[in-house]
């Protein structure tokens, strides 16, 4: 194959313009038609790239390209999934991958019936912090696992983020799954049940941004995750991604993000973490390209954002019944 | 004042250290079932060891003595001490059940003797200076609380850690701490829920409190972990984050070569390299109250609700549901 022709759709999440440089970096590659309806969002990154702009995706899905990169709103992937499907094209879909079972199984029924491949946007699989604690525990090193603690805070996003009919869920959406996904992925197992607070507490908002989850997993392995949008104006970064994997025989702290050097500078109000870690986006990027152009399956699926997201599903359900639900296996496989 | 310790084991042993060097009080006896522990535990603070309580009591005639035994023992030997018209620090948790911890007190009040509990933690300098910053407004109410504890499997006498009914487990002896402070700091607690498994040699608990006030905390205890003992706090809060940790914060560090290295400790205590050790500052605080008569920093009624919220806690745990948090009243054995 030659260049992988892509197109991204909406730039509405800011994680596209790290995908878009990813890509643009890719010899592999090749942005081919850029959609959004809101031209302002996506203008430097059309014209002065020669990339051509689509105001309606639909129109950009006509032509020749074979893969597609979805950034909309979280209530839009399904739309917007399943029109790309019909047009035959592979998909790496924002995560959470949707905000309904339902809609996330018509999804992943979509590109089987088309024949495209689903990749899930789980950058965090890809940080080489993640990677080594799995061969760590795939090697045995610290037993079988028994408990999961994990961290995805972050700072409150503001936009349709916090409007619930273009996001679908607040704090505890937009950040049980990155770790829920990792979770999965340590455990090879599936959340089984969840207990869950769900609460607005940091902000003057009409959604959740702040949470606890907690997970039974169907192997019996224990997991809580803080998922809030707790970090303030003055800490020293966004947030962060931690995981701590409890086994028989010993423990594996993740701080994924943790790769900083401190930054103290009269300019600004607070500390900085200066990041120099690797970048998880542009690795999960190449490695959508490669699997697309090789003809290998994309190894992180539909399925996988699917059973991410139903935890986040299941968490909103827990919170409002204060009790301990369970999650309908069946609807995922 | 004179002051007796019983118990020689890790906590009795502290005890004597701190009060060993205090001007004002004399060390009369250390007790402890095994004679030698006692005669060592007892050397340390240049006092006499004793294997029977009541001949200890009638030779020396303490005015407070301190229970450092372990938790299952606590009941017994406050009731005997309190029939004795002894007053009484009692370590924590205070007992292994509310009704113990209140027939304890009942007993207390009734034989007019006082009764301190010893939750080091809230003397902890670095655990205050937290507190401390809260109680300022600094950075408004705390919203989403995490901590941990995590620290080797303890090996106390006749391995009585590893026995639930003795210990109560991780979640009562271990985690107690931290939902005595996260109480301390944030105020009452509303409901808990627990995610509890063991492994040979471990006991891991993730528990969740819920607060009146709609804050959530996300505690960890861990025995027979790996690392080096941890303590960490994070209090996410209104209009900032407060953090404590003792593995990114030290101020001094000791490193041997592998030869020189000893076997590790039977019972983890986490230290600072403070002026004092917060048990000294402890017991000189409880000294203080009962010198003058004022009410303690931690009284029997926060000791008792720690034990309600732990026992909620690992009532949780077996039944994979969230608990209520019951109050439990302040009798107030002090007034």
């Amino acid at each position: 194959m030659d260049r992988l022709k892509v197109i991204m759709i909406s730039f509405a999440h800011q994680h596209a313009v790290s995908y878009f440089h990813a890509l643009q970096k890719n010899e592999h590659a090749e942005i081919v038609a850029i959609a959004d309806e809101a031209q302002e969002r996506v203008r430097e990154f059309t014209a002065p790239h020669g990339i051509p702009y689509y105001a309606d995706y639909r129109e950009a899905l006509k032509l020749d390209a074979d893969a597609v990169v979805i950034c909309a709103e979280n209530v839009r992937h399904e739309p917007i999934v399943i029109e790309a499907a019909k047009a035959g094209k592979h998909i790496l879909c924002e995560k959470p991958l949707g905000t309904t079972a339902e809609g996330m199984r018509r999804m992943i029924d979509a590109c089987k019936a088309y024949n495209v491949q689903l990749m899930t946007a789980f950058p965090c699989r890809y940080l080489p912090a993640v990677q080594q604690a799995k061969r760590s525990v795939e090697r045995g090193d610290i037993g079988d696992i028994i408990a999961m603690n994990g961290t995805n805070r972050g700072t409150m996003p503001g936009k349709w983020f916090i409007r619930r009919e273009l996001s679908g869920g607040g704090a505890v959406l937009d950040h049980t799954v990155h770790v829920m996904d990792l979770m999965h992925w340590f455990t090879g197992a599936t959340a089984k049940s969840v207990y869950a607070h769900a609460e607005t507490l940091f902000h003057p908002i009409d959604i959740d941004d702040a949470g606890m989850v907690h997970v039974t997993f169907d192997n019996g392995v224990a997991g809580v995750l803080d998922p809030s949008w707790s970090r303030p104006r003055s800490f020293p970064t966004w947030g962060d991604v931690t995981l701590e994997i409890v086994g028989t025989k010993g423990v594996i702290h993740i701080d994924a993000l943790n790769s900083v050097n401190e930054v103290y500078a009269n300019d600004v109000d607070h500390a900085i973490w200066s990041y120099y870690g690797d970048n998880m986006d542009e690795a999960m990027v190449n490695d959508f390209v490669d699997c697309l152009r090789s003809g290998r399956p994309v190894p992180i699926t539909g399925e996988d954002g699917m059973r991410a997201a139903m935890v986040a599903l299941a968490a909103y359900e827990s919170a409002a019944k204060g009790r301990v639900v369970d999650i309908d296996g069946a609807a995922i496989v | 004042m004179k002051i007796a310790v019983l118990g020689a084991g890790t906590m009795g042993t502290t005890y004597v250290r701190n009060l060993a060097g205090m001007e004002d009080v004399r060390l009369v006896g250390v007790f402890d079932a095994s004679r030698e522990a006692a005669e060592r535990a007892a050397a340390l603070g240049s006092t006499r060891g004793f294997t029977d309580l009541d001949e200890m009591l009638r030779q020396t005639d303490p005015d407070l003595v301190c229970v450092c035994l372990p938790t299952f023992l606590h009941k017994e030997y406050v009731l005997k001490l309190a029939a004795a018209g002894k007053d009484i620090i009692c370590e924590k948790p205070l007992a292994l059940s509310v009704e113990d911890a209140e027939e304890m007190e009942a007993a207390c009040a009734k034989a007019g003797v006082r009764l301190y509990v010893a939750h080091v933690l809230r003397f902890f300098p670095n655990y205050a200076d937290l507190k401390q910053r809260v109680d300022s407004g600094l950075v408004g109410a705390v919203k989403v609380a995490r901590a941990k504890r995590y620290s080797s499997f303890p090996r106390g006498s006749g391995n009585w850690f590893a026995d639930h009914a003795k210990s109560g487990g991780v979640i009562l002896d271990l985690m107690i701490h931290d939902f005595d402070f996260m109480r301390w700091t944030i105020g009452e607690v509303a409901s808990v829920y627990t995610l509890y498994r063991e492994a040979e040699g471990k006991q891991i608990a993730y528990v969740t409190m819920k607060f009146d006030s709609g804050a959530i905390a996300q505690v960890s205890g861990f025995w027979g972990y790996s690392g080096p003992f941890t303590t960490f706090v994070e209090l996410a809060c209104e209009k900032g984050v407060l953090r404590l940790d003792n593995q990114a914060r030290k101020s001094l560090e000791l490193f041997q070569d592998q030869a020189a290295v000893q076997e590790s400790e039977r019972v983890q205590v986490p230290s600072l390299p403070t002026l004092r050790d917060p048990y000294y500052y402890e017991l000189r605080h409880f000294i203080e109250c009962r010198r003058k008569g004022t009410e303690p920093l931690i009284t029997v009624g926060d000791a008792k609700q720690a034990v309600a919220i732990a026992l909620a806690a690992i009532e949780s745990g077996r039944r994979n549901e969230p608990v209520e948090v019951p109050r439990i009243a302040n009798k107030g054995v002090l007034a």
